[in-house]
């Protein structure tokens, strides 16, 4: 698509691992910091906290890998969706169970 | 590109636009995109119904699901995360330069990194497959454990783990059709969405794992 690039294209190799270096360091230290957190004696707090990094691993991929930072409004929309069924699957299934565990 | 190169990648119904090439193929890039973001979509509901039954049955029996977490291979569980967390940056690099139609030697070299790290990930699983297996952590008569809960804890670890192989091998396939696909035609790599389509994939396959390692690796450690 040469036409449409006015300006010379100012990437070099160096940039595009600038921009994801950091990115998968970052992975890596969750990783670790996850692998150490399941041995502390904190019980459920060790598990919510092992789930959270997953999450936050989750959004960095998505965001900065997987492009979803520049992706059309469309795609976030398909992107978010899968996510809200989830949501809706999980919500709706857990308050059955939570709520017979509670009243056992 | 030149405008044959553009008309050669153009695909129905594209072709078929009354517009220039280069809007054609832009608008095919966009429904690339969007098409893999919907399969991607249904397979976190794939993957999240059977996460939903990890988490039920991991809230009914936390005791048997902490004793059962605690003999699966953490190295190996940590060791794989890592591969396929690495696997993603080369994909991302890869990807993120065939889009711009720039350095095609890097492009192949970090495709065939990425199938390379699959690969690895394959075969460390397939070590501690046999540890567990040596070890009868197979649900069923001779399992090691005594209590019964944590046979459901090793039946999700094998229908999953298992699942996301194949998926992980899919993966693999799908990035080494596009290393000799670019070896062959020099232009082939250059803004081609099936290589954008690849890398989403690719990327979905390591989230599933990513949120695997804390349900099948973290229970039980601090006990």
């Amino acid at each position: 698509m040469s036409a449409k690039s006015e300006t010379p294209n100012p990437e070099t190799p160096g940039a595009l691992w600038r921009r994801n270096l950091p990115v998968w360091a970052a992975l890596m230290a969750l990783l670790a910091l996850s692998a150490w957190a399941a041995y502390w004696p904190f019980g459920r707090i060790d598990t919510a906290l092992g789930f959270a990094i997953a999450g936050v691993k989750t959004a960095l991929v998505a965001l900065v890998f997987m492009q979803l930072k520049h992706a059309s409004g469309l795609v976030r929309i398909v992107a978010a969706c899968g996510l809200f069924w989830a949501a809706i699957l999980f919500t709706l299934t857990l308050a059955d169970v939570l709520s017979r565990m509670v009243n056992r | 590109m030149s405008g044959a190169d553009v008309e050669a990648r153009l695909r129905e119904p594209w072709s078929d636009l009354e517009t220039d090439h280069d809007t054609a193929f832009a608008r095919q890039r966009a429904g690339a995109t969007f098409g893999i973001w919907v399969f991607l979509a249904s397979e976190a509901l794939f993957f999240g119904a059977l996460f939903l039954t990890y988490t039920a049955t991991r809230l009914a029996h936390p005791e048997a699901f902490a004793a059962a977490g605690r003999e699966t291979n953490i190295v190996y569980g940590t060791l794989n995360t890592a591969i396929l967390l690495t696997s993603s940056l080369t994909m991302a690099v890869a990807s993120q330069a065939a889009e711009k139609g720039l350095f095609r030697r890097m492009t192949l070299w970090c495709l065939a990194a990425t199938a390379a790290l699959g690969l690895a990930f394959l075969v460390v699983k397939g070590f501690e497959y046999r540890e567990d297996i040596e070890k009868h952590l197979v649900p069923g008569a001779r399992f090691a454990l005594s209590q019964a809960p944590a046979q459901l804890f090793f039946g999700f670890y094998w229908l999953v783990t298992v699942v996301h192989a194949i998926h992980l091998g899919i993966g693999i396939g799908l990035v080494a059709r596009l290393i000799e696909k670019g070896r062959r035609d020099p232009e082939f790599l250059k803004e081609n969405p099936q290589v954008e389509v690849t890398a989403l994939y690719w990327h979905l396959v390591d989230l599933v794992w990513v949120f695997l390692y804390p349900m099948l690796y973290l229970p039980g450690r601090s006990g």
